[in-house]
């Protein structure tokens, strides 16, 4: 039996993190998946980042993961989302080339060192110990310290078009049959989610002339810290609506869609409905906006964002041609629900590994969650604690205050989801700190420490913090009122001040910015100029970051309150029955966590951290 | 942040003296930002040791109160604690916790001073459970009142303002979280017209609790002018026959009485200067200090000259201590030829005839109370409550005041005002909003 040091079972965004992550940490890895052809596959829509997402990607980044660097050199087209909302809701997003994403990806883990990437399908997993050992269908037995599941929604699962149920993975793709058995036989709950995917057309059957064109954004940041190029805009969207006439014919055949008519039982995520699903719920909408997408330069395959279906396909078919330019659209692919199992997250620790059973961890939509970004991120983490766990050291959490990868997680584990879940900026209580222009600040350090973040980003990044301090620092100069000054209040129409002041304090002027500044006493070099905008919002956003950052404070003093392991919760006086439950079913690792469960009230609380220190208190004298 | 947290620790609404109490660390450091006394030596201050001095409650209002600290760990929560005695009536108190807020103190959660006592270790782990007790039975007091809260109308409208505020958050982000589909979502962000309108029914609110606070603990009346022109008399004139409750409060920081009476069922506390009536040697200035710190409790001041003269150098500068302050001119002794030239707001009054004495009655309630009260309505009586409006009408001034914020900045302000206010009514959930998202529009590829 050939013994790693840890196993990934899946090859998608999650796993790929998870593996790379365990390989660059020295560990001998063995990344398995149902096909090679299946790598990071791109099965849903080509493209990477959008709102939270992109905070993801950057998160994902500055640890050291792959997905920025990945989505960057193959992306076709680059926006920057919500740029006149204010720097903390603005997002990346890039249409990316679905054949170069998984070619690119595949080609990282082939050069590897640490690194074995096999075709496999996993049965089952069984414990021996501190051991784990995988059995694959072929009947091939591995054994290793630490396994990360990061099955996307392959475990027994269904696509479904109309009448027409089949027992494959995504795209056709071979599924899991086994493995969910061999997950229950651990003591492991088990929940069924859908989701769907779109109809996917030939470029040339599609009348442009009638649609809106979308183009990207020119000098945009790329996702990734280390890529110094900018990235080229080299595909366009589209923007197209449904007619009455779509409406019309989808509720002549309700009675054929399975989604509304109970065919299909697992829950689908509310933030991606199925066309049939928006059309019956918000009924006084005359149109649905639709966006017609490249998958990839070297094909003609267009994905039909906003028009995922599970009708059978002939109704597919006139569907599609009563939409505003594709009269006479060609259909590639159909559009397709699917069923999967996946496990109640609210079984994991923070770490993302399971309770009761060391060294397995969970990552991506085997969690429950959706989307190319949540998987990575969990992935990585999966990744990074597996290493850790490897060499007998305590895990990685990020807290809610370090990021949407620490929102994200928090949310899953804590109040687990009852729909697949997909990040939104309204989820992170603390977005104005955690934007994805400040991820590297926030997060290189924590990469650096668990060994991701190699010397090349780290000497870049400390460079990065030097040339801030120097703008910081050129910023503490007082200027006289002068000529200068009085123009450049003038000008903004700002009141002149009778006395000199600092720059910094003239920034803080509602008119004036960092760069106006800049303009007025020509203050910065070349090198400098690359980093103003990080050091304009922190000083713009000044009291507001500071406001944020008193939250975070008191959130800390109850984060930094553990709850031991074998605290029992049962029986104890002054909290609530309901509250009991809840707490005994999650677990909770601190205060803080305790204090999220849905359920759990502030009183509970009160009295919680009461019996929690008598308990600690107990356990020393002992 | 600071370390210091700050309540009432005497019951609301009972007793001549009331107790405000901080504990934490930073409970002497905010103290002496407010608290002075000229028995302090050198700035050093003796644990357990009762001081005389004064207070600022504002810039320009002291009160005169008692202050020990005790340090820790020999408090009650083994932490530094500060306690003011300050003379009755909630009132005072309110106005002194507000002034430790202000200085950086944090208002106590229910419960609070018995589990920072409990987790100093102060109270022995076999006592845990009936400390438990305790936080339970105040949390079930908070319960009650949040009880009584929803059974108003006062409580449907907080709790509607909150739902609004949900709403424009839901609003808000759906076109942070979905900016493709912003303009499909038709969106009208006029959140700046209806958060002013949710600002003006806050206030509202709020002065409605403040008459709420007004039929627990009573007005505070005082009564100011210079020597013998007629306060007394007026003050029997008003207790006449009404006179229900009559306290002679002696207290050892203000030689100040305050005598009560009943009407249209408000207690009305009159605070007269009587410890000066008797003294004609000494100077007129004290007749002004004590009328400066009459002023500083009172909800209405009744300014009284007399009418058979001229105005003189005293009522002038008595006259000056009212800016800013709600007060009413009495012109006593009518009886006589008027030579006094009309004042503004003025109410003629005979003390001897008893002219215009249930006019002014009236005039009290109505210049004092906002609102009408409903007695079936009597709500936020709770000091903390009431305090969490007073936060959330901050933030709107806040949001107010900052014309040009980006919708980030204003959104945290908007989601803390919702945060806020869910301390009232429980709801804080993040996922409500989030499901009224997808309640409310149509999202998604």
């Amino acid at each position: 039996m050939e013994k790693f040091d840890s196993i990934v079972i899946g090859a998608g965004h999650a796993g790929c993190e998870s593996a790379l992550a365990l390989a660059r940490t020295g560990n001998k890895t063995l990344l398995l998946t149902i096909s090679l052809d299946a790598i990071a596959f791109l099965a849903c829509n080509p493209s990477i980042g959008g709102t939270a997402k992109g905070q993801l990607v950057g998160e994902i980044d500055a640890l050291g993961g792959e997905m920025g660097v990945n989505a960057d050199k193959t992306a076709i087209q680059i926006r920057m989302l919500n740029s006149g909302k204010g720097p903390a809701v603005q997002s990346l997003r890039a249409q990316a080339d679905k054949n170069e994403y998984h070619t690119q990806m595949k080609k990282t883990l082939e050069n590897e060192k640490n690194l074995i990437v096999r075709q496999g399908e996993v049965d089952s997993v069984e414990i021996d110990g501190e051991n784990k050992i995988i059995t694959t269908h072929l009947g091939i037995k591995y054994q290793a310290k630490s396994v990360v599941f990061a099955t996307g929604v392959y475990l027994k699962s269904e696509i479904i078009i109309g009448s027409t149920r089949e027992k494959t993975g995504p795209n056709g793709f071979k599924n899991s049959e086994n493995l969910s058995n061999s997950l229950k036989k651990l003591g492991i709950k088990l929940l069924r989610f859908k989701t769907g995917t779109p109809v996917r057309l030939h470029a040339r059957s599609v009348d442009f002339s009638k649609m809106e064109i979308q183009n990207g954004d020119e000098n945009i940041q790329p996702f990734s810290f280390m890529t110094e190029n900018k990235i080229e805009n080299r595909a366009v969207c589209y923007l197209t609506y449904t007619t009455p006439k779509t409406h019309e014919i989808i509720r002549a055949n309700l009675d054929k869609a399975p989604a509304i008519s109970g065919e299909i039982k697992g829950v689908g995520p509310r933030y991606c409905p199925s066309i049939e699903t928006k059309v019956v719920r918000f009924a006084d909408k005359e149109r649905h906006q639709l966006f017609l997408e490249p998958e990839a330069l070297e094909t003609k395959e267009m994905y039909l964002q906003g028009f995922s279906t599970s009708m059978p396909a002939e109704i597919q078919k006139e569907m599609v041609e009563s939409v505003i330019g594709l009269e006479k659209a060609e259909i590639m692919r159909d559009a397709y629900a699917i069923e999967y199992d996946c496990i109640d997250p609210t079984q994991l620790k923070p770490t993302l590994e399971l309770k009761g059973v060391d060294g397995l961890f969970f990552a991506g939509q085997i969690n429950g969650t959706s989307g190319y970004e949540e998987a990575g991120a969990q992935g990585l983490i999966a990744g990074i604690n597996a290493n850790l766990y490897n060499k007998g050291k305590d895990g990685l959490v990020l807290k809610r205050s370090d990021g949407y990868i620490g929102v994200l997680i928090d949310d899953i584990v804590t109040k687990g989801t009852n729909e697949p879940y997909r990040m939104m900026t309204s989820r992170a209580e603390y977005r104005l700190l955690l934007r994805q222009d400040n991820a590297d600040m926030r997060l290189t350090e924590i990469g650096r420490k668990v060994g991701l973040v190699d010397d090349k980003r780290y000497q870049k990044f400390l460079h990065k913090k030097q040339i801030m301090k120097e703008i910081e620092e050129k910023l503490e100069t007082k200027v006289k009122v002068d000529k200068k000054l009085e123009k450049l209040f003038s000008d903004n129409e700002e009141t002149l001040p009778k006395e000199s002041m600092k720059l910094r304090d003239v920034m803080k002027r509602n008119n004036i910015d960092i760069y106006k500044i800049d303009k007025a006493y020509n203050l910065f070099n070349e090198e400098e100029k690359k980093f103003l905008e990080f050091v304009n919002i922190n000083i713009k956003y000044e009291g507001y970051l500071k406001q944020q950052q008193e939250d975070i404070d008191k959130m800390l003093a109850n984060e930094n309150v553990s709850i031991p392991e074998d605290f029992k919760y049962e029986g104890l006086k002054g909290i609530r029955t309901e509250a009991i439950e809840k707490l005994s079913q999650i677990g909770p690792f601190n205060i803080g966590q305790a204090s999220r469960i849905s359920g759990v009230s502030p009183s509970d609380i009160a009295v919680l951290s009461v019996f929690v220190k008598k308990f600690k208190e107990e356990k020393k004298k002992k | 942040m600071r370390d210091c947290i700050v309540s009432i620790s005497t019951p609301l609404g009972k007793g001549a003296v009331a107790i405000v109490r901080m504990s934490g660390k930073d409970s002497l450091p905010v103290a002496l930002k407010l608290f002075h006394s000229k028995h302090f030596d050198e700035g050093k201050i003796k644990p357990r040791f009762m001081y005389f001095g004064t207070f600022d409650l504002s810039e320009t209002a002291k009160e005169e109160c008692l202050m020990v600290y005790f340090k820790a760990p020999f408090s009650y929560t083994g932490e530094d604690i500060v306690e003011f005695q300050v003379h009755g009536g909630v009132l005072l108190a309110q106005k002194i916790v507000e002034a430790c807020l202000n200085a950086g103190a944090v208002m106590a959660e229910p419960g609070e001073y018995s589990k920072r006592a409990f987790l100093n270790g102060k109270i022995t782990l076999d006592k845990a459970e009936a400390i438990i007790g305790e936080i339970n039975a105040e949390t079930e007091g908070e319960l009650n009142s949040s009880l009584q809260i929803t059974n108003g109308r006062l409580a449907e409208e907080i709790l509607e303002e909150q739902q609004n505020i949900q709403t424009m958050i839901a609003e808000i982000e759906v076109g942070m979280d979905y900016p493709d589909e912003t303009e499909e979502l038709n969106l009208k962000l006029d959140i700046r017209e209806r958060l002013f309108q949710t600002e003006n029914r806050i206030e509202k609110i709020l002065s409605q609790s403040q008459s709420a606070t007004y039929i627990k603990n009573g007005i505070n009346v005082a009564l100011v002018g210079k020597t013998n022109v007629g306060k007394s008399s007026i003050m029997n004139a008003l207790l006449g026959e009404d006179r229900a409750i009559v306290t002679d409060i002696k207290g050892t920081t203000r030689d100040s009485i305050t005598e009560s009476f009943i009407y249209h069922g408000i207690k009305i506390n009159l605070i007269d200067t009587a410890g000066i009536r008797e003294t004609k040697d000494i100077v007129e200035n004290i007749g002004i200090e004590k009328s400066k710190q009459n002023l500083n409790t009172a909800d209405l001041v009744l300014f009284v000259l007399d009418g058979s003269e001229n105005e003189t150098a005293e009522d002038k500068e008595i006259e000056n201590l009212l800016k800013g302050k709600k007060f009413i001119t009495l012109i006593n002794k009518t009886d006589k030829k008027r030579v006094l030239e009309k004042k503004k707001n003025e109410i003629e009054i005979s003390a001897t005839t008893n002219k215009n004495v249930e006019k002014l009655k009236q005039k009290i309630l109505n210049m004092v109370l906002n609102e009408e009260i409903d007695f079936n309505n009597l709500v936020l009586t709770n000091e903390r409550q009431v305090q969490i409006l007073k936060d959330a009408k901050s933030i709107l001034e806040e949001i107010g005041q900052n014309q040009n914020l980006q919708i980030d900045v204003l959104s945290m302000l908007v989601k803390k005002l919702w945060l806020t206010l869910g301390k009232i009514t429980g709801n804080t959930e993040n996922e409500d909003i989030i499901n009224l998202i997808f309640s409310k529009f149509c999202l998604g590829k």
